[in-house]
């Protein structure tokens, strides 16, 4: 029934949103239901925070505090500045009142496996607070009081991406925007931050949606869903039914559920059928998307008024007694939310931050939890198969039924052991999400993924390197031209004609002409130069 | 591999080779059951005989390559392939053809490749293939189904009175035709009996469709036109019926998506096509219905188990489709025009020539490639932004 109102409406209304047959894709085991059984539980204020600010090799920071200093909470500790303009700060919020003790490198709970700048916080239990202004009318805010707001708040995308929220939204003035797709999807098994969040606290998200919409200036708001989430599908709609909202409500999508659906491309094809362009940017198309967690954010920075120092997280894996979801602050510790799950430390076998397929191992437990950590998962010995001797490719194209983005990885696999970069451009490594489907069929048990991320980092060095030989090229150029200017100035001053005065503008035009004309020939030859080099050193790399 | 990036996904599906292979045995079933008893003892002997020395020869090569034989072999890859051979292979034939050519198949068309995933060509045709170039008379000596023998009807058509003395012998699921097997197989044990090969060799067919086209109108036929029930053990239903067991098999493969729809569906499309243009009823020629070339040859294990062979065929969904294509042409033209028998082996072999360049040209397309995006359009004049 459901289909056949599918296709009329496809074919009668343009206006009605249903979810499309999207390419790929797997059907994991979920392992939700253990950290689903409970509701969202805040933590105890931790003793000591670490709050990351940023990558040591990442954007500029602009601290605001000093070690020793006592702060309050919700003070502003630090900006990110991402881009060099200024346009892009993200400030970083004190979750708690307390002291700054030191300001160090250590682990984060997140994907970039290094270890970040951290500001350490010895809090003093009082939770002593800035006072906050919260927007009690948003709907009477100016699209740029909203974005200025947001970004005040220091929301970045809460799916994991980490993106400033308020740059996403100030590109969205550059096109017209006709959905606005709040991604609730949450594909990975494991994680289930995003459902508990609907579940118990959809009027909020449905709010936070309505705002980022007013933000963007989208004609509709898209919510997709999986139909995995009966529990937080009925918490939407009632939410959206109650829902006093701006000026056109939101609307429910729910979308089979197939991994990785919540990929941005992926879902944007499923829910409104428009295949983004390689290269280009989703808003182009009139379409951006948003994280559930992003939007709750976006509703307490404006509702509440309150800067982002919380996210939620899940914590589940076979080595935790009562595996559940945090409202955690910003800078706890991974131990400190073992503890409250009651771990069993001799059965954790490792700690993985994300989801099973896409996530990430961490080393320490005292790994902070960051804006993005969605997920962190105690492994036990037998939770996941250990890595099974890697048997040889026989080309059954499993990889290849499931690729959301429609790559051939047996091939890619191939062409990654020969290091045939140019057919691995071709065969589109770059167009890989690092989704992990390949790698979750692959009957061989071959690192799919790992190869390919293998590749993608070799050529982005090759890259980088000819850049910089490029770079050094023109330098020695450019040097071998003055060497030779002088040499000849040396000569011309013995036979020194004094030039016309109606020509003194000449021999600057002269000069540049000769620079010209010399780095022409030289580039000839160094291109053939470089180019026997770059034969040579491929031929190199191949022996190896 | 850098340690950073070793791990995930974490999760995995469980799927493994052997699984697969032990899928692909159990799909064979049937069709085996089916040979079993329309031609008695000789697919097992063929069978038992082409396993053993495939897993001794994969071992025996795994040693050499200093691989683990242990977890190499237990992938089952090389069972597969013997299954198939032997299938392949006349019954009754005698042991020293199917142990060459499954050598030759797992030693020289596998390992000397580079072993499983290497291989260019389907080892079990390229064995299959060598032999019948090899040894063309021991190739083409297909037992008589027993009916056809026993029958009084075929007997008289027949005309060869002598035959109706082995009946016994022949009868296939009986102890005398398990005994007569093992002669045919194992001839150098058959002390003064009755050299049962002589008349088989002359006699015996593979399948309706090579005797529609050697035998024309000839006894079989008209035992064929008399009439005979469907379970009777008779030449013409006995292939119907042994190749309906290969197509439950398939499908039981493409149920359990071990292979994909394209291959199987492109073969059988293009030739059923192919003989339905050519046939032209009472017609001199040898071209034979569509009916007869799907279900009265080797087509459908030839479409469902050989030519999948995932290692040796194109790999893409299109190059697959196009692959198909050029094996059910092949399978049609050698048939109708060509000197062989039947032609699934060469028909495959041919294929897999085809498959890497079907590989690099016929690719789907890549997701948010091709593509303008709604800017493009606008703005036609600039250039894409490259990613």
């Amino acid at each position: 029934m459901s289909a056949l109102r599918q296709l009329a409406s496809r074919f009668f209304s343009s206006d009605t949103v249903f979810a499309r047959r999207t390419v790929g894709g797997i059907q994991p085991l979920p392992f939700k239901e253990d950290s689903l059984r409970s509701r969202i539980m805040s933590t105890p204020i931790p003793q000591q925070l670490t709050i990351p600010i940023g990558a040591a090799d990442g954007p500029e920071i602009t601290l605001l505090v000093d070690i020793g200093e006592q702060v309050s909470k919700y003070k502003k500790l630090a900006v990110i500045n991402i881009s060099a303009e200024g346009v892009s700060d993200v400030p970083v919020h004190a979750p708690t009142s307390g002291v700054i003790t030191s300001i160090e490198n250590s682990i984060v709970a997140d994907h970039s496996q290094q270890q970040q700048l951290c500001i350490n916080l010895a809090a003093d239990g009082h939770d002593e607070a800035l006072q906050l202004e919260p927007q009690s009318n948003y709907s009477l805010l100016s699209r740029t009081d909203i974005v200025f707001l947001i970004r005040d708040a220091g929301v970045i995308g809460m799916g994991g991406a980490g993106f400033p929220t308020a740059d996403k939204l100030s590109k969205c003035a550059e096109s017209a925007i006709e959905f606005l797709i709040i991604n609730a999807a949450e594909c990975e098994p494991y994680i289930t931050a995003d459902e508990t969040l609907l579940r118990e606290r959809a009027n909020k998200v449905v709010l936070g949606a309505q705002i980022l919409k007013r933000a963007s200036a989208a004609r509709r708001c898209i919510i997709a869903i999986e139909d995995t989430k009966p529990d937080a599908i009925d918490a939407l709609n009632q939410a959206l039914q109650n829902e006093t909202g701006l000026d056109q409500g939101c609307e429910l999508v729910v979308i089979p559920s197939k991994y990785p659906s919540g990929s941005e491309r992926q879902l944007i094809q499923c829910v409104t059928g428009i295949e983004i362009a390689t290269g280009h940017h989703p808003t182009e198309n009139g379409i951006v998307m948003h994280n559930v967690g992003t939007a709750y954010a976006a509703y307490e920075a404006i509702v509440e008024g309150k800067p982002c120092i919380s996210r939620f997280t899940t914590l589940c894996g076979q080595a935790l007694k009562t595996p559940k979801n945090f409202e955690v602050l910003i800078g706890t510790t991974a131990d400190f939310l073992f503890e409250l799950c009651g771990i069993e430390t001799s059965n954790k076998q490792k700690s993985i931050v994300g989801g099973s397929l896409m996530g990430s191992e961490f080393g320490s437990d005292k790994a902070a939890i960051c804006k993005t950590t969605n997920c962190i998962i105690a492994a036990s010995a037998n939770e996941f198969q250990a890595p099974q001797a890697e048997q040889a490719c026989i080309r059954c194209g499993f990889c290849a039924d499931v690729c959301p983005s429609k790559l051939l990885p047996q091939q890619l696999l191939a062409f990654s052991k020969t290091a045939d970069t140019t057919q691995l451009l071709g065969h589109g490594l770059l167009d890989c999400i690092e989704c992990g489907a390949c790698d979750y069929v692959c009957p061989s048990q071959l690192p799919l993924v790992s190869t390919y991320k293998e590749s993608k980092k070799r050529i982005e060095n090759r890259r980088q390197d000819l850049e910089l030989s490029d770079y050094w090229q023109q330098r020695f150029q450019f040097h071998q031209y003055r060497v030779k200017k002088e040499k000849d100035q040396a000569v011309s001053r013995k036979a020194v004609v004094p030039a016309k005065p109606t020509l003194a503008a000449e021999p600057a035009v002269k000069e540049q002409n000769d620079e010209a004309d010399f780095i022409s020939k030289e580039q000839a030859s160094l291109d053939i130069a470089a180019a026997v080099a770059r034969v040579k050193a491929r031929r190199d790399e191949k022996n190896k | 591999m850098s340690d950073l990036m070793a791990g995930a996904p974490f999760q995995h599906s469980g799927r493994n080779i052997a699984q697969l292979m032990q899928t692909l045995l159990y799909a064979l079933l049937p069709g085996i059951f089916a040979s079993l008893w329309f031609f008695g003892f000789g697919i097992l002997i063929n069978i038992a005989i082409a396993i053993t020395f495939a897993v001794l020869a994969e071992a025996a090569m795994l040693r050499l390559r200093n691989r683990v034989s242990r977890t190499h072999l237990s992938d089952r890859s090389a069972l597969v392939t013997a299954l198939l051979f032997a299938i392949a292979i006349p019954p009754g034939s005698p042991w020293w053809l199917v142990a060459l050519g499954i050598v030759f198949a797992i030693v020289i068309a596998k390992h000397l490749y580079g072993g499983l995933g290497k291989n260019p060509f389907n080892p079990a045709m390229c064995g299959y293939a060598m032999l019948l170039l090899a040894f063309p008379l021991e190739m083409t000596g297909w037992h008589i189904p027993f009916e056809v023998i026993n029958g009084p009807l075929t007997v008289d058509n027949l005309g060869i009175p002598a035959l109706t003395a082995e009946r016994e012998l022949l009868s296939p699921l009986s102890w005398g035709g398990f005994k007569q097997a093992l002669l045919l197989a194992f001839p150098f044990a058959a002390s003064g009996a009755i050299d049962i090969s002589e008349f088989v060799d002359g006699l015996a067919m593979a399948t309706p469709l090579i005797e529609f086209k050697m035998a024309g109108k000839s006894a079989l036929l008209a035992a064929r036109e008399s009439g005979v029930s469907l379970f009777a053990r008779e030449s013409e239903t006995a292939w119907e019926i042994i190749n309906i067991s290969y197509l439950l098999g398939g499908l039981f493969l493409l149920y359990k998506r071990i292979i994909s729809w394209h291959i199987p569906l492109a073969i059988i499309s293009t030739v059923f096509v192919l003989a339905a243009l050519f046939y032209a009823p009472g017609h001199v020629a040898i071209y034979g219905t569509p009916y007869l070339h799907l279900f009265g040859s080797a087509t459908m294990i030839g479409a469902f188990f050989i030519a999948t062979d995932p290692v040796s065929a194109a790999t893409t969904r299109p190059g697959k489709l196009v692959y198909g294509i050029i094996i059910g042409v092949s399978i049609y033209s050698i048939r109708v025009w060509g000197s062989y028998l039947d032609s699934i082996a060469f028909a495959v072999l041919f294929g897999n020539f085809c498959a890497p360049i079907l590989d690099q040209y016929c690719r789907p397309r890549i997701f948010g490639h091709g593509l303008r995006s709604k800017t493009d359009r606008a703005r036609p004049n600039e250039a894409p932004v490259k990613s």
